[in-house]
């Protein structure tokens, strides 16, 4: 039981850690310092009030918030269990790696002048554009398939946002956003070695992949704030700025299902489901038809199972989305709930 | 001035006792004489000549599984078996032989010990890995025979060395075998060589310490081990190199310094050899941990004074049986691990080359050398106390009856006649494959961890690199 409990210290420490995880606090302060910049070049804040508008009582121990790290600590524990269950990257890299020897009938090693330097940046760049578009499509995939909606969107009954909103996840997404990881990087990690031989090597900063250190430093916690960084038009159509991420969780229907991605605007660009943002941010956070109700243990654990549920008691509507009251087929779970919402909320004031 | 020769002087004493704990506590070696009512003239209780002899024999019957020309040679193969199932007297020493300044003491087995022979203590059991239900002294005869008529040891028709195969096989079914299922099973019973008798009659040791000098001396470790560094044991082992000068390979094994190497006490013999190439990567220490144990179980025996055994000294000695036991399989298993690494990269090189290549010939027997020394160590890792089940039968069909050959054919059973009968059907990627199964199964299985030559090794690396897959962080 005290080894049990001493895991589970340790795994909680880690998240502030462990340079791989977002809630670093190394990258906690980096995205202090920049939300601080933001406020003093945009608006000419003084030190004490960048510090009241950035840790405003109102959004850190909000009920949306108080949410966040309940589900933040009771996950961790759940995971312990369910992590050592799941299918481990090393073996599924291993299956691969021993399948492309049967698949190419030998060992095929190729580019084999080619500096280490220019393999491990190739694999680099790889493990990262695998994995943000692997995120994108899973996001996408957790809003329009209304069976895992009903999980995505604990998530989303955010209504204000933290850098632990980040962790404001179902176990059921958990487990898939696990599985995720594991099938990218063993194709990842099995095919590199496979062609290129022990010249792949990661390139990290800190034991994190570059890339994600990079996007982490520069900020990636102020996606779940309410900073309203913008990055303008252009790069936008490249990058998901935090402004970016916040209409993505608004509860305007103008804004449902936009910019599903982690760090590139690309996939959301050719998937047309970019929204650039505009100079000011007029709208509220959360799911329609769901305000305020949906920061209780029941709401955030069991009610998805219940809605998800209910999504597959018709095959045809698991698959296209139920029909609502207006006799309108939506496209996505998330639509169901706008078409089915009561009364708009007002839009939440800038802070 | 008085400081200092006080100084000088506590330091000579602090040295000096330090050579005398060498020389008491961590050589094997000098044990004394504990048997009541001994008569005799021996002034040490230590002895295991009969091993070592068959340590000599072993060398000798490996060098002369490589000298065949091709065509049968019913003499080779008669000098071949008085090594392993003969008693004569005369035999010469083939190896270990003296190498430039390296100068072997004893010439002829019998400078040894007189009237040993290999066959006899051959494991009997069956032996799983290979077709047609052999013994281990079927295997072996069936082998010197292939040997005497193939060609400097190869058969590269079929995939065979040999002089690897007879030779890796023999550091299990002969060695790991009787010390391991024998003198450090059965012979630490209360019933079987008491210690308070002698282990024949006029013996100058007990049943019990001669029964365990036995299980060293089949080790193969020099009496000194402990002072030598894995490295030090390997170059002994080699005699020097090219790079490594042989006068150093005499200083590390001439303890006694006469300018000769006692092959009785000071040679290192194959199984030590294998543990010591493990340990070189500095992620083991087989060597040390069970000649340390063969040690502490001799100091037992020599505390015992030639009394019987009680029941918890019996205890203790079984646990020092037990470190050897694991340790000892532990190095056969690195050793099958290694030569699975080794055959593989030889597909690697052999894929991408033809016949007509320069260097086809130097690399097909290179694998052909190497998954002889895979065969010959996954089949000796089977002849152990432990029946090693699933694993071995796993091994077994991985690495099956002999290497996919570049033409694709395999042999896959052996006729009446004693002729290989040859198959397609394993392909070369799928073979390639099977190493790296034979290299996991070691891992997960038997838990090797020196890992040379480790196929995968970068797999585990990326893995960790890339982090843990668990994640609950929601975009």
């Amino acid at each position: 039981m005290e080894s049990l409990l001493l895991d589970y210290l340790d795994r909680v420490g880690d998240m502030f850690a462990n340079p791989q995880k977002r809630v670093f606090v190394g990258y906690l302060a980096s995205s202090f310092v920049i939300a601080a910049a933001f406020f003093f070049l945009t608006r000419r804040l003084s030190f004490p009030f960048i510090c009241k508008a950035l840790f405003d009582k109102k959004v850190w121990w909000s009920a949306s918030a108080k949410g966040d790290y309940k589900l933040l600590l009771i996950n961790q524990a759940v995971m312990m269990g369910l992590g050592p269950r799941l299918i481990g990257k090393l073996a599924v890299a291993t299956l691969l790696f021993e399948s492309l020897h049967v698949w190419f009938d030998g060992r095929v090693l190729i580019w084999t002048d080619a500096p280490g330097w220019v393999i491990a940046f190739l694999f680099t760049v790889t493990v990262f554009l695998l994995d943000d578009v692997t995120k994108y499509w899973l996001h996408r995939i957790l809003h329009r398939w209304p069976v895992l909606w009903a999980f995505h969107k604990v998530h989303h009954t955010a209504e204000t946002l933290t850098p632990f909103t980040v962790l404001r996840t179902h176990p059921v997404e958990a487990v898939l956003f696990t599985l995720r990881a594991t099938l990218v990087h063993a194709v990842a990690i099995a095919t590199f070695l496979y062609f290129f031989g022990d010249r792949a090597t990661l390139i990290a900063v800190l034991g994190a992949n570059a890339f994600l250190f990079a996007f982490n430093a520069l900020g990636s916690n102020l996606r779940h704030s309410h900073v309203w960084l913008r990055y303008g038009r252009l790069v936008e159509h490249v990058l998901i700025s935090p402004a970016q991420h916040q209409i993505h969780h608004s509860i305007e229907s103008r804004h449902c299902d936009r910019n599903f991605g982690a760090v590139l605007a690309l996939w959301d660009w050719m998937g047309g489901s970019l929204e650039v943002a505009e100079r000011k941010r007029n709208f509220a956070l959360g799911v329609a038809g769901h305000r305020g109700n949906r920061n209780n243990l029941e709401s955030l654990y069991l009610v998805p199972f219940v809605e998800s549920y209910q999504s597959i008691k018709h095959p045809l509507r698991a698959i296209l989305g139920p029909l609502t009251r207006r006799g309108r087929m939506p496209e996505s779970g998330r639509q169901a709930d706008i078409l089915t919402m009561g009364p708009r909320p007002k839009p939440s004031s800038r802070p | 001035m008085r400081k200092f020769l006080s100084v000088g002087v506590s330091t000579l004493a602090i040295s000096m006792i330090g050579s005398a704990a060498l020389a008491d506590g961590q050589v094997y070696s000098n044990f004394p004489v504990t048997l009541k009512n001994y008569e005799g003239k021996k002034k040490t209780s230590v002895s295991y000549t009969g091993q070592i002899a068959r340590h000599a024999l072993h060398d000798s019957l490996k060098k002369l599984a490589g000298k065949g020309n091709g065509q049968p040679n019913p003499e080779l193969k008669a000098k071949m078996m008085s090594y392993f199932a003969g008693k004569d007297k005369g035999r010469a020493i083939v190896a270990p032989a003296t190498k430039g300044p390296f100068a072997v003491k004893q010439k002829g087995v019998d400078d040894i010990s007189g009237g040993k022979n290999l066959a006899g203590k051959t494991y009997k059991g069956t032996i799983t890995g290979m077709p047609n239900n052999m013994t281990g002294p079927d295997l072996l005869n069936f082998w010197i025979d292939k040997a005497s008529s193939a060609d400097k040891g190869y058969d590269l028709t079929n995939g065979y060395n040999y002089p690897q195969l007879i030779s890796k096989f023999i550091m299990g079914a002969v060695f790991y075998n009787q010390a391991v299922d024998g003198y450090l099973d059965e012979y630490l019973s209360a019933e079987k060589k008491p210690n308070d008798k002698p282990y024949k009659k006029g013996a100058a040791y007990t049943g019990k310490e001669h029964a365990w000098d036995e299980a060293f001396g089949y080790f193969g470790a020099p009496a000194h081990t402990l002072s030598l560094t894995p490295s030090q044991v390997y170059q002994i082992a080699k005699q020097g190199s090219k790079s490594k000068d042989p006068k150093d390979a005499l200083g590390f094994a001439d303890f006694n310094k006469d300018g000769m190497v006692d092959l009785k006490s000071e040679m290192v013999f194959a199984p030590a050899y294998y543990a010591a190439g493990a340990d070189k990567g500095g992620k083991t220490k087989y060597m040390h941990t069970i000649t340390g144990a063969f040690l502490d179980g001799r100091k037992l025996l020599a505390a015992a004074k030639g009394e019987k055994l009680s029941d918890a000294q019996r205890g203790q000695l079984r646990g020092y049986a037990s470190v050897i036991e694991n340790n000892w399989e532990g190095t056969l298993a690195e050793a099958t691990f290694k030569y699975a690494g080794s055959v593989y990269k030889d597909m690697v090189k052999l894929k991408g080359m033809k016949a007509t290549d320069d260097g086809y010939t130097k690399t097909l027997k290179n694998y052909v050398k190497h998954w002889g020394e895979l065969k010959g160590f996954s089949l000796a890792l089977q002849t152990g106390k432990k029946n090693l089940g699933g694993t071995a039968s796993t091994l077994n069909i991985l690495v099956g009856f002999g290497p996919v050959m570049p033409d694709g054919q395999q042999v896959v059973n052996i006729d009446g006649g004693g002729k290989y009968v040859r198959a397609g059907g394993v392909t070369w990627g799928n073979y390639m494959k099977n190493m790296l199964k034979v290299q996991n199964l070691l891992v997960k299985d038997l838990s090797v961890k020196a890992r040379a030559n480790d196929m995968t090794k970068e797999m585990d690396a990326l893995t960790k690199a890339l982090g843990e897959s668990e994640s609950a962080e929601n975009d």
